[in-house]
């Protein structure tokens, strides 16, 4: 019948006074219902259609009820359409979202901003026929073959597909902008003016035709400049920069990227100066692999599976040096958490093992190697403390102080050691545990620290002198009393953090939340 | 059968029928034939045995007699006809679903006629997706019917009640389809497309599916009419003595001249042109402009020629009086005209988009002068807001500069705002338009009026007012002072700019008038509606002269080429029509915009066609090659493809208004559909 059900004649006739009106009469005055309900709508879309509007809003439905001469509905003036909810429990039941204010409330909010005055603006759609790619148009579509080739081609030779070479034009002003951020690249000499051409990349729409060239471009100078660490570290930036932008549509050059990205990654030698800080690059390459993961991770399957697999063999091949090491391990470490335990955490034991004989200071006579076994040793520390404070982090009933890892701020943690030490843990570089430096100074601290990273190196070792130093009886019971109630807690975690801690002693307390901490002191 | 039973069922039937005479007649014979058969007997007096003895008719009557209301013999009947016509020969079957349409809605009218409205709904649901693709709007509409006081209260179902379908068909597809039904007895199916089909049989082989397009579209009770009306004579030339026309001689002139002094004329040219630039202060564009300008007058001048060689368009006396024009108005035009830049399939025109922001979802209409200095837009909260956008260019970037040196008027007195605010209208400001020179702007709204504000003065003139409902447009006469309105009232109307009353009304239209256009003559206007055709109106006479059947849905946007040969139309689906305006047929249907095309407009020199729509694009259409090309080459290639030149995507911004400056330069205005952030 009529899709009016006779109920809501009913219902629409009690609310308006009528009670005694029959079921029969219900049943005649649905489909009139209807009917009328459909007029309305149809004027209301005329309405609709000569405001230049695609969306009915309740002034179209006013102005049709207008023109049958009938009161329009009060109440619904918004200038947008309106929303509707659903009710819980009902499939086809809709009510518009009306709340009580307090007439309080209203008076005594402060005004609300003057909307902006209408105004023009005006700009190029097209000049002779075609779009200059500036800010106010559209972004140009991908380019791709044009469809004409493909229907020719059908046509006299079914079962071969040769692709006609694509002409793309490229115009002036564009091939100008391709020489000048290749330029300023290369050139090195002045960082300011690299770093808003690194803004405009991430900003201006209408690049997009340069996309393949600058794939090209970085792909080619990586693999010839991989001596020459600042040019690296500017591609790198310069991809960073590209996939920043929401007008570029990267996707069908990942392949071209991902190679040299990973490269920067895990390659063993970046850079031939001994000052050249190629951990950072390392460091920052990470995080980019882990933005194209996260980005792309949706639509490219096996991108992460792929990377995974690369960083692992990198990083279980004993022969590769350690650099190459660290650089995997970041790189896994970037992925998340759940990358690091499902892939890291099992082959942790005996990487430690191998990684020992480098550890130690009387058997490694080549300071630079034990400095690099050090700085993956921290790594790996850093990885898998990271892990273990997400994973702690799960326990409902454990207070946390903060939601989020990130978020965290300098969590003091005050132990127990006669000498007050104050470990705090940094949330951007996360490994960086500034400290008082104390009377004993070790003796393998000979690198100066220069940079954050290095201050986290320089600690490494120093936390690991003091803890055979000083490996206190009273400490060794309070620990004992964490593990066993994270045991409880969790059996999985509480095993992980036992094996954590019997792999690196103390050093791993820091990535343990400090109100658990300070609750099982 | 025994015959009395039959009598009896006959007698039933007259009865229902309301035939009480003929009832009361056969009651009569059959006693008298009781009687004679009880007496006498020699005497057979009437014919009563025929009917008695005849097999075939006895069927008939029986299945006449068995159950009149039963609603599912509606069902049974149509589902029978169309798993026939879906399985019927390859070669014929597209003929046979073409009648499958006006026999679902028939059926379905009928079955709510009689008041089986569960039954009707039942029946329309379940067939309505065959016909979804073609004539969704129109099944839309009629979905809503569900008792028979709807049947007549909507004009749409009366017309088609009244009305009879055309269908052309070949012989041997008509043939099988009577065969079909006399051999399946189906003789409520043979009712409904006696009734509602006028079929129009020609021997030979079927034509393909898609070559014409009347086939598909119901029109209502006006095909007759249309093809009556088509007949009559219109005169689409252009009025003789136009501007145009003395601009040619001039420059037959010139041509002339040229032989003899070779470059000193242009370069005098040159010069006057250098001369104006620098008297308004537009040395902004300088030499290149000018240059670019001559370049183009040149191929003008040769194209024009050509063009008046070959075929002399015929000229045509104007009927109604028109306004005199001011020599320096005149002499601009002619300036512009000079300087048009010549376009075709390979000189593409540059755009000029002017973006409304801030607009609140308020912004109604938005229309440009015609040198594309000042731009309108009429607003949901009754406002009207002019921009000068010479000025602001000159204030600002100077990437836009007006086009002719009509623009002197004084700043706004509020510094503030750099627009100009009208106020008058009680109602949304549906419509507006600009007279040629840009001294005036015609507003309408749904308050019911038309107001005319002048541009210098910043102030409401006169108030038009004899519409009865909402004026959906407006558009001012090519030569200005003469004005078309069109109305939800289905009328529209003719205005001068001195009498409050209109000079004319056009009625006609089944539906709501939605866009109005005038022929570059000034003797047609053209008329789009709801009811899905456009009119042409002899202005003179108000008569309607041609009816345009084709599109289906809503028009919503005219043009007329400039040489008054062809019209364009775009509706509510996207798709654009161009019509031949003596022949009154479509020439061909451009599809490419997915939503309402707001806007369209013609070059100057009429080879190309701008489109806007509400899917946030301006296409380009190649007139000449669409207007060329035979139905032969059509059937060949994919020649939509061809026509549609270019497309240019707008970053979320629907398209609603264009405007082909005098110079070819193309304006377009509409508002950002997503807040700025």
């Amino acid at each position: 019948m009529s899709i009016v059900p006779k109920e809501t004649i009913e219902v629409i006739a009690q609310s308006i006074g009528i009670t005694n009106l029959s079921p029969e009469a219900a049943l005649m005055l649905a489909p009139d219902v209807e009917y009328r309900v459909r007029e309305i709508m149809q004027e209301a879309i005329k309405c609709m259609r000569h405001s230049k509007r695609t969306t009915l809003t309740a002034s179209d439905v006013d102005g049709a009820l207008n023109l049958r001469n009938l009161e329009p509905i009060y109440g619904f003036a918004s200038g947008g359409p309106i929303r509707f909810r659903k009710a819980i429990g009902h499939r086809d039941l809709f009510y518009t979202d009306d709340r009580e204010v307090d007439f309080k409330d209203v008076i005594e909010a402060p005004l609300p901003k003057a909307p902006l005055d209408t105004d023009i603006v005006c700009h190029w759609l097209a000049i002779e026929g075609v779009q200059p790619a500036i800010p106010e148009n559209a972004p140009l579509e991908v380019i791709r073959a044009p469809a004409e080739n493909q229907i020719y081609q059908q046509k006299d030779g079914p079962l071969i597909d040769i692709r006609l070479p694509v002409k793309h034009v490229l115009s002036k002003e564009l091939q100008l902008y391709f020489q000048k951020i290749a330029e300023l690249t290369m050139s090195k000499s002045n960082p300011s003016l690299f770093k808003e051409a690194l803004v405009s990349l991430a900003s201006d729409s209408g690049l997009h035709p340069l996309v393949p060239y600058f794939t090209n471009f970085v792909a080619d100078e990586v693999s010839r400049g991989l001596n020459d660490f600042l040019l690296l570290s500017n591609l790198m930036h310069v991809v960073r920069s590209l996939l920043q932008n929401p007008h570029i549509h990267i996707e069908p050059y990942l392949h071209q990227l991902m190679p040299s990205v990973v490269t920067c990654l895990v390659s063993r030698k970046l850079g031939n100066r001994f000052a050249d800080n190629h951990w950072e690059l390392r460091d920052f390459t990470a995080n980019l692999v882990a933005l194209i993961c996260k980005r792309f991770g949706n639509t490219y399957i096996t991108l992460q599976s792929r990377l995974t697999k690369t960083l692992v063999n990198a990083l279980l091949d004993p022969k590769k040096a350690l650099t190459q090491h660290y650089g995997a391990i970041q790189g896994l470490a970037a992925l998340g958490h759940n990358v690091v335990r499902l892939l890291v955490l099992p082959n942790l034991e005996p990487y430690l093992s191998l990684l020992e004989p480098e550890l130690d200071a009387e058997k490694q006579k080549n300071q630079m190697k034990s400095y690099e076994a050090w700085r993956v040793y921290g790594a790996l520390l850093r990885a898998a403390g990271l892990c273990i404070h997400d994973r702690l982090k799960i326990f409902p009933y454990l207070p946390s102080p903060s939601p989020s890892f990130l978020n965290k701020g300098k969590g003091k943690i005050i132990s127990t050691e006669p000498n007050k030490r104050k470990l705090s843990v940094d949330s951007s570089s996360a490994m960086q545990v500034d400290k008082p430096m104390g009377d004993d100074n070790p003796p393998q601290n000979s690198v100066q620290p220069s940079s954050s990273g290095q201050a986290s190196d320089g600690n490494a070792p120093e936390s690991r002198n003091a803890k055979e130093k000083e490996g206190s009886k009273g400490r060794a019971i309070t620990m004992k009393a964490i593990l066993d109630q994270v045991w409880k807690n969790d059996l999985d975690s509480g095993r992980l953090l036992v094996k954590l801690h019997q792999l690196y002693g103390d050093r791993i307390l820091p990535f343990i939340p400090s109100t658990e901490m300070s609750l099982f002191l | 059968m025994d015959p009395e039973q039959l009598d009896e069922f006959v007698m039933g039937y007259l009865k229902k029928k309301g035939f009480n005479g003929a009832a009361k007649q056969l009651q009569d014979a059959l006693h008298h034939n009781n009687n004679n058969n009880n007496g006498t007997g020699s005497s057979s007096s009437f014919n009563s045995t025929d009917y008695h003895n005849d097999p075939e008719l006895t069927k008939l009557i029986r299945s006449f007699s068995q159950s009149e209301n039963d609603p599912t013999r509606y069902r049974n009947g149509y589902s029978n006809l169309r798993s026939w016509a879906y399985n019927s020969l390859d070669l014929y079957k597209h003929e046979l679903l073409r009648v499958m349409y006006p026999v679902f809605i028939h059926c379905y009218m009928d079955l709510v006629g009689k008041g089986h409205t569960q039954e009707a709904r039942a029946f329309f649901n379940s067939f309505r997706k065959d016909h979804e693709m073609i004539h969704l709007r129109d099944l839309q509409k009629l979905e809503g019917v569900l008792v028979p006081s709807h049947l007549e209260e909507m004009e749409f179902a009366r017309s088609l009640r009244q009305s009879k379908v055309n269908i052309k068909i070949c012989q041997y597809s008509y043939d099988l389809l009577l065969q079909y039904l006399h051999r399946t007895e189906s003789t409520l199916m043979l009712g409904i497309i006696n009734e509602h089909i006028n079929f129009q049989v020609y021997s030979g082989q079927p034509n393909s599916s898609s070559d014409d397009i009347d086939a598909v579209t119901i029109v209502g009770s006006f095909q007759e009419t249309a093809d009556h009306v088509n007949q009559k004579e219109i005169q689409w030339g252009l009025l003789e003595d136009s501007l145009e026309d003395r601009l040619e001689k001039t420059g037959s002139l010139l041509t002339d001249s040229e032989k003899g002094q070779g470059e000193s004329k242009d370069g005098d040219v040159d010069d006057s042109n250098k001369k104006r630039s620098t008297e308004i202060g537009k040395q902004g564009s300088s030499l290149k402009k000018l240059k670019k300008d001559k370049a183009g007058n040149a191929t003008a001048k040769v194209a024009r020629q050509e063009t008046s060689t070959v075929s002399p368009a015929p000229r045509v006396k104007s009927e109604l009086a028109l306004p005199v024009m001011s020599t320096d108005v005149e002499e601009s035009i002619l300036e512009d005209l000079r300087n048009r830049v010549q376009l075709s399939s390979v000189a593409m025109p540059s755009v000029s988009f002017y973006t409304f922001v801030n607009t609140h979802n308020g912004l109604n209409c938005a229309s440009i002068s015609h040198d594309g200095s000042l731009v309108a837009g009429g607003f949901s909260d009754s406002s009207i807001k002019v921009w000068d956008m010479a000025k602001i260019g000159q204030a600002g970037s100077g990437a836009l500069q007006g086009e002719s040196d009509t623009n002197d008027q004084v700043a706004g007195p509020n510094s503030r705002r750099n627009y100009t605010l009208l106020l008058g209208h009680s109602g949304p400001v549906y419509s507006a338009t600009f007279s040629p020179p840009g001294d005036f702007v015609l507003s309408s709204s749904a308050d019911t009026t038309i107001r005319l504000w002048s541009t210098q003065l910043n102030a409401n003139l006169v108030c038009y007012k004899g519409h009865n409902y909402p004026v959906w447009d407006v558009q001012f006469s090519p030569f200005g002072h003469y004005f078309a309105s069109c109305s939800h009232d289905r009328t529209a109307r003719i205005w001068s700019m001195d009498r409050v009353q209109p000079l004319r009304i056009m009625a006609g239209h089944l539906s709501d008038v939605d866009c109005v256009q005038w022929h570059p003559n000034c003797n047609y206007i053209a008329t789009g509606s709801s009811d899905k055709t456009v009119r042409l109106w002899d202005v003179q006479t108000g008569e309607c002269v041609r009816i345009f059947i084709g599109h289906r849905s809503m028009v919503l946007s005219l043009a007329m080429s400039p040489d008054g040969r062809y019209m364009a139309s775009g509706d509510e689906d996207g798709t654009i029509m161009m019509w031949d305006l003596s022949t009154a047929r479509c020439i061909t249907p451009l599809m490419g915009h997915n939503s309402c095309v707001w806007s369209l407009s013609y070059s100057g020199e009429g080879s190309l066609l701008a489109s806007g729509s509400a899917d946030c694009t301006v296409k380009l259409w190649d007139v000449t090659s669409s207007t060329k090309l035979t139905k032969a080459e059509e059937k060949n290639g994919n020649s939509n493809r061809l026509r549609s030149l270019r497309t240019f995507p707008t970053k979320s911004t629907p398209v609603h208004a264009l405007r082909f400056s005098r110079r070819n330069l193309l304006f377009a205005a509409g508002a950002i559909s997503k807040p700025t952030s």
